[in-house]
C-alpha cells in the first residue's frame, strides 16, 4: 500500500540532480504512504562494491561482525561509513555475488549492493530521510523510490522499499500492489537455492526478475513474462544499472503515470508527484495502458 | 472572479474560499494546481472554475450544479457522484472518470483511463479519445459515448444505461450486448457533440446490458418456513434445515439465499462471565449512579456523535427492509438517544426526520450516495463489508426495485441491481486515504467519518482503518446478519465476534495506539449482558441489528431475502409492509433498548463502577478454553452459574 516514483535522465553522461528529483517526487505522493520512505539511486563514484546494512540502534557488535566477515569473503574495505540507521562499506571484491551476499546477510541486514546502486530506505518521511541520509545532494543517472503504508508487516526501516533483488548487484524494485501467488513463486525459486530475506512479494519481483536477467534474459522481456506470470494487483518499477522499467498489470487497479520528453522520464503513481518537477506547468502525460511494460536505458 | 493560488494556498483552504466565493455567486480560477487532489469537491453553487493547469482525484467531486474546466488532465474520478453541473477537461482523464455519476457531463477531450463510467447513475460521460478497459463497468444508468477506440470489456456487468463507441471496440463485457441504434440516439449524441463544439463524422455502436447473468435457471420450490431459532438450536449433523437443503439443493442444482446470520455455534459472550456478586445487582437506581453518555466520533476534530449510552443501531438498509421499518428504527433510536445508521441504498427522508443521529452508509454502487445527504447525515460511513457475507457484493431483484426506492438509490426503475463488491476508488489502503480526505472536503471537516468491515484479517485491517484516518470504526463479525447470502458464506467466511474484537485490540497495540480509535462491535450482540462484555473486554461500544428488528415484531421466519416477509419488515410489498404497525413496533424497539440500557447500567454497578468505561478485562472470566485461547482471558469453568445469565464464582 504506496506510493512510487521513478525518474531516468536521459543522455550518455547524466549526472543530474536525483536525489532532489526523487526526494520531492516522493514528497508529493507522501499521502499515500506515511510510515516509511526509500530511494534506490544510481550514481558514479562507488568505490568497487557498495554495500548497505541496516543496523539496530542497540547492536554495537554490527560493525565488527561485518568486518570480519568482509575479510572472510576477501573483500578488501576502501571506504566505511556510518549514516542513520545504515553502515555503509565500500568494497574491493572480485568474487561471485550471490554467494558473497547470502554469506555476508548473516552479519546484518543487507538492504543493497552495487557499483552504482545505493538504497536509503528508513522509517518517516522523503524529507526526513533526506535531512538524516542527505538523499537530496546526490547525482545521479536515474533512480527509483517509494512511500510505504505498512499493512501487514510492521513499520521498520528493513520493511520499507525499494528492495534489492538479494544475490544480484544493481537490480532494485518499488512496487504497489499485492502478488497473489506470492507463495507458489517463492516456492520455485527457493527450490533453484534463492534465499529470501523478507516475507514481501516485492522482493521476490525483484528476484525473479533478476534471476531472468541472469539468465540473458534481456529486462524488457523479463518484464513481458512477469505480466502473465505474477498474479495480483500491481504497478512496479526496476531499475538496473543501466536504466529503468515499468510492468502493470492486466486489471489497472493500481495508478501510474508518465511524463517523458527529450531530457527524461519521470514515472509516479500520481502526476502530483510528476508535477513537482514542473511547478507550474501542465504537463502531456500519459498512462500506460493495462497489462503493459517498458524500459529506457542508456 | 476569485483567484486561488494552490502553490501557496492549501487545498482546504481553497475549496472553502471557492464555497465562500460560490455562496457570492463569484466565479473561481484556480492557478499552479500542479495534479492536487480534491479541487472544487462538494462545490454546490452554479458558478464557473477554471482549473490553470492539471487536477489530481476527484476533481469536482460530489458537487452540484458548477461548471469545472480544467485545462490539461485530471487524475481519478473526476466529477465523482456529480450530481449536476459540468466538467470539460482539456487533457486525459485517469481511471473511473465520471464514476458514480449522478446527474451532469463530464467531457474529457484526451484518453480516459479505466473502469470509466463505473456505477454512473445517470447523466453523459464524452471521451473524445481512446478508452482504456472496463469502460462502463457495472453502470446502471446514464450514457457513455467514446469516440475514439474503447478497451477490452466493455459494459461489463452493467445492469442500465447505454455504451456508444465511435472507433473499434476490443471486445464486450460479460453480459453486455451490442443493439441497434436509433435515430433518437443520434439526434442526442449531436446535439451534444454540439452543445461542446466537437465534431465528428464515424458511426457508433451501441452497447447495452444483456441481462443474462442475474437469472437463475429454476427457482427454489416452495417449501414450509424453519425459523432460525429452530435450525440453529439444533445439532449440526442431520437437523431439519441440514436436511431441507439438501433436498432442496438436489432439485436446483445451486447454493441457496437465506437472511439472518451464521446458525453454527461458534465460542460467543454467552462463553465469558463477568465476575460479579449478583446480590448487587439491581441495588440502588444504577441508571442515576452509572454513566453511560458518551460521544463518537472527534478524533479529528469534527463535531462527533452524542449518544446517551454505548449503543448504536447497525447498518441495516431501505431496501432489505421496508421503509415504515427504517422510519421505526430512526424513532426509537431518537426515543433511546442513540443513533441509526442508513445501511446500503441511500437516506429516506423520513427516516433523517425520524433519527436525532443519522449515520449515512457509502457503499461500493454509491446507490443514493449524494452530496445534499452528505451534508444533512450526522456522521458518514465507508462501508468495506459485513460479517455475514465479507467480501461479496449484492443483488436485488427487479421487482424489489420499486420507483421510490430506485428514486432514492438514483438509478432506473425495475432494472436488476447488482452491488459490487469492492469500491470502485478504493482498492489498496493507499487509494482509500485519498477517498477519505475526499470526503473530508466535501463536508468541510464537519462530520465524523468511520469504516464498517466485516471480520476477515482485522488485525492488519484496523491498522489500516487507523493510518488511513478514521474516527472510529464498526467491527462486524461472523454471527453478523444480513437479508440474504448464500450458506456458504453467512457460515464459513469471517472470525467470530469474540475474535474480531480481540484481533482489533492488538492491532491496534501493535502500533502503539491501543484505545485511541474506537471500535464499535457488533454481530450477534444480543443483550445489554453481551454489550457489558464487549466492553470489558475493550470495544468502545456496540451495535445491534437482529436484536432491533425481533424487537420491533421480527419472528425469525426466514423468508427476508424472498421480499415476502409477513411482517412487513423484510419486505417492499406494500400489502405486507401495510401489516407493520409503525407507532407500535417503534416503541416496541425504544422498549427494548431501555432494557438493554438498565442491563448495562445495573451490571455495571454491581462490578462496582460508576462510568461504564471503567469496566475492564479484569471483570471477565472466560468459560471454555475455547473462549479463553481467543480472548486471553482467565479460563475459570468454576464461574458457570446455574442461571445463565448472571454469573458468580459457585466454589
Amino acid at each position: 500500500m504506496c506510493g512510487i516514483a521513478g525518474i531516468f535522465f536521459k543522455g550518455a553522461n547524466s549526472n543530474q540532480v536525483l536525489g532532489k528529483a526523487l526526494v520531492d517526487m516522493l514528497d508529493g505522493c507522501q499521502h499515500r504512504g506515511p510510515d516509511s520512505t526509500g530511494f534506490a539511486l544510481y550514481k558514479e563514484g562507488i568505490d568497487g562494491l557498495r554495500l548497505r546494512f541496516l543496523v539496530e540502534p542497540e547492536d554495537e557488535q554490527a560493525p565488527r561482525r561485518i568486518r570480519a566477515a568482509l575479510a572472510a569473503q576477501g573483500a578488501r574495505i576502501e571506504r566505511e561509513t556510518r549514516e542513520g540507521v545504515s553502515f555503509v562499506f565500500d568494497v574491493a571484491f572480485e568474487g561471485e555475488i550471490r554467494p558473497f551476499a547470502y554469506a555476508m546477510e548473516h552479519a546484518a541486514k543487507l538492504v543493497s549492493m552495487g557499483t552504482s546502486l545505493d538504497i536509503i530506505k528508513d522509517v518517516g518521511s522523503s524529507h526526513d530521510l533526506d535531512s538524516i541520509y542527505h538523499v537530496g545532494e546526490v547525482h545521479g543517472s536515474h533512480g527509483i523510490g517509494h512511500v510505504r503504508l505498512a499493512t501487514e508487516s510492521d513499520v521498520k526501516p528493513e520493511s520499507a522499499h525499494p528492495f534489492w533483488a538479494t544475490g544480484f548487484a544493481d537490480i532494485a524494485i518499488v512496487h504497489n500492489g499485492q502478488i497473489t501467488n506470492y507463495w507458489k513463486m517463492r516456492r520455485r525459486l527457493e527450490a533453484r537455492g534463492f534465499e529470501f530475506r523478507t516475507d514481501n512479494d516485492s522482493e521476490l519481483i525483484a528476484v525473479y526478475l533478476a534471476d531472468k536477467m541472469a539468465h540473458g534474459t534481456p529486462l524488457e522481456t523479463a518484464l513481458e513474462e512477469s505480466v502473465d506470470d505474477l498474479d495480483g494487483t500491481f504497478s512496479f518499477l526496476v531499475s538496473t544499472k543501466n536504466g529503468i522499467g515499468y510492468a502493470k498489470d492486466r486489471l489497472a487497479a493500481k495508478p501510474m503515470v508518465m511524463y517523458e520528453d527529450e531530457q527524461l522520464v519521470a514515472i509516479a503513481s500520481e502526476e502530483v508527484s510528476l508535477n513537482r518537477l514542473f511547478p507550474g506547468r501542465p504537463l502531456a502525460t500519459t498512462e500506460p495502458a493495462p497489462g503493459t511494460h517498458r524500459t529506457w536505458s542508456r | 472572479m476569485v483567484t486561488i493560488d494552490l502553490a501557496v494556498t492549501p487545498v482546504r483552504e481553497a475549496n472553502e474560499t471557492m464555497r465562500a466565493a460560490a455562496a457570492r455567486g463569484e466565479d473561481i480560477e484556480i492557478a499552479n494546481p500542479d495534479a492536487r487532489h480534491h479541487i472544487g469537491v462538494g462545490l454546490i453553487a452554479p458558478v464557473r472554475v477554471k482549473v490553470k493547469g492539471s487536477a489530481g482525484y476527484f476533481c469536482a467531486g460530489l458537487s452540484h450544479g458548477a461548471d469545472f474546466e480544467v485545462d490539461s488532465n485530471v487524475g481519478w474520478g473526476v466529477g465523482d457522484s456529480m450530481y449536476a453541473g459540468s466538467v470539460v477537461v482539456g487533457g486525459n482523464a485517469g481511471a473511473i472518470a465520471g464514476v458514480a455519476l449522478r446527474g451532469g457531463e463530464v467531457v474529457v477531450k484526451g484518453n480516459i483511463g479505466s473502469r470509466a463510467g463505473q456505477v454512473m447513475k445517470s447523466g453523459t460521460l464524452l471521451c473524445c479519445g481512446n478508452a482504456s478497459f472496463l469502460a462502463g463497468y457495472m453502470m446502471y444508468g446514464g450514457r457513455l459515448i467514446i469516440l475514439g477506440d474503447s478497451g477490452e470489456r466493455v459494459g461489463e456487468d452493467m445492469s442500465g444505461g447505454e455504451v456508444f463507441v465511435g472507433g473499434k471496440v476490443a471486445n464486450l463485457g460479460a453480459d453486455a450486448k451490442f443493439a441497434d441504434i436509433t435515430d433518437q440516439d443520434l439526434d442526442e449524441i449531436n446535439a451534444f457533440l454540439q452543445k461542446y463544439d466537437i465534431v465528428f463524422t464515424g458511426n457508433f455502436k451501441k452497447i447495452v446490458s444483456a441481462g443474462t447473468k442475474l437469472h437463475y435457471g429454476a427457482t427454489e420450490p416452495i417449501t414450509r418456513p424453519q425459523p432460525h431459532t429452530v435450525f440453529s438450536a439444533e445439532g449440526v449433523y442431520w437437523n431439519p434445515k441440514v436436511t431441507e437443503d439438501i433436498a432442496v439443493k438436489s432439485q436446483i442444482g445451486r447454493y441457496r439465499i437465506r437472511g439472518y446470520g451464521a446458525a453454527k455455534a461458534v465460542p460467543h459472550f454467552t462463553d465469558i462471565a463477568l465476575k460479579l456478586d449478583p446480590n448487587r445487582i439491581g441495588a440502588g437506581d444504577p441508571l442515576k449512579s452509572v454513566n453511560l453518555a458518551m460521544v463518537l466520533g472527534n478524533r479529528f476534530g469534527a463535531k462527533p456523535l452524542n449518544l446517551s449510552m454505548p449503543v448504536l443501531i447497525a447498518p441495516m438498509s431501505y431496501g432489505a427492509l421496508s421503509k415504515s421499518t427504517k422510519i421505526a428504527l430512526g424513532r426509537a433510536s431518537r426515543l433511546s438517544g442513540i443513533v441509526e445508521n442508513t445501511g446500503e441504498g441511500g437516506m429516506l427522508p423520513e427516516e433523517r426526520a425520524e433519527a436525532a443521529q443519522l449515520i449515512f452508509q457509502c457503499l461500493s454502487g454509491r446507490l443514493g450516495w449524494n452530496i445534499h445527504d452528505m451534508l444533512r447525515a450526522d456522521a458518514l460511513e465507508i462501508y468495506i463489508s459485513q460479517g455475514a457475507k465479507p467480501g461479496l457484493g449484492g443483488q436485488l431483484m427487479a421487482k424489489k426495485v420499486t420507483k421510490e426506492l430506485a428514486a432514492i438509490r438514483g438509478i432506473p426503475a425495475g432494472i436488476d441491481l447488482r452491488s459490487p463488491s469492492r469500491h470502485p476508488d478504493i482498492l489498496g489502503a493507499d487509494d482509500l486515504v485519498i477517498k477519505v480526505e475526499e470526503l473530508r472536503e466535501a463536508t468541510g471537516y464537519t462530520k465524523p467519518i468511520s469504516i464498517k468491515m466485516g471480520a476477515g484479517r482485522v488485525r492488519d485491517d484496523i491498522k489500516i482503518a487507523y493510518k488511513d484516518g478514521f474516527d472510529f470504526v464498526q467491527l462486524d463479525g461472523l454471527q453478523g446478519s444480513t437479508g440474504a447470502a448464500s450458506t456458504e458464506v453467512l457460515e464459513n467466511v469471517g472470525i467470530p465476534t469474540l475474535a474480531a474484537i480481540q484481533e482489533a485490540l492488538d492491532g491496534l497495540n501493535d502500533i502503539g495506539h491501543k484505545g485511541d480509535m474506537p471500535i464499535v462491535l457488533m454481530g450477534g450482540i444480543k443483550d445489554g449482558v453481551d454489550a457489558v462484555k464487549a466492553l470489558a473486554l475493550g470495544a468502545s461500544a456496540v451495535a445491534m441489528g437482529t436484536a432491533a428488528l425481533i424487537a420491533g415484531g421480527c419472528i425469525s421466519c426466514m423468508q427476508c431475502h424472498v421480499g415476502n416477509c409477513v411482517t412487513g419488515i423484510a419486505t417492499q410489498d406494500p400489502e405486507h409492509e401495510a401489516r407493520y404497525k409503525l407507532d407500535r413496533q417503534a416503541l416496541a424497539i425504544h422498549r427494548f433498548l431501555e432494557a438493554v440500557r438498565w442491563q448495562i447500567a445495573a451490571l455495571t454497578a454491581a462490578l462496582g463502577h460508576s462510568d461504564f468505561r471503567q469496566l475492564s478485562r479484569d471483570d471477565l472470566v472466560a468459560l471454555t478454553p475455547e473462549a479463553a485461547a481467543i480472548t486471553g482471558l482467565p479460563y475459570d469453568p468454576d464461574y458457570r452459574g446455574v442461571a445463565g445469565e448472571f454469573h458468580t464464582k459457585v466454589a
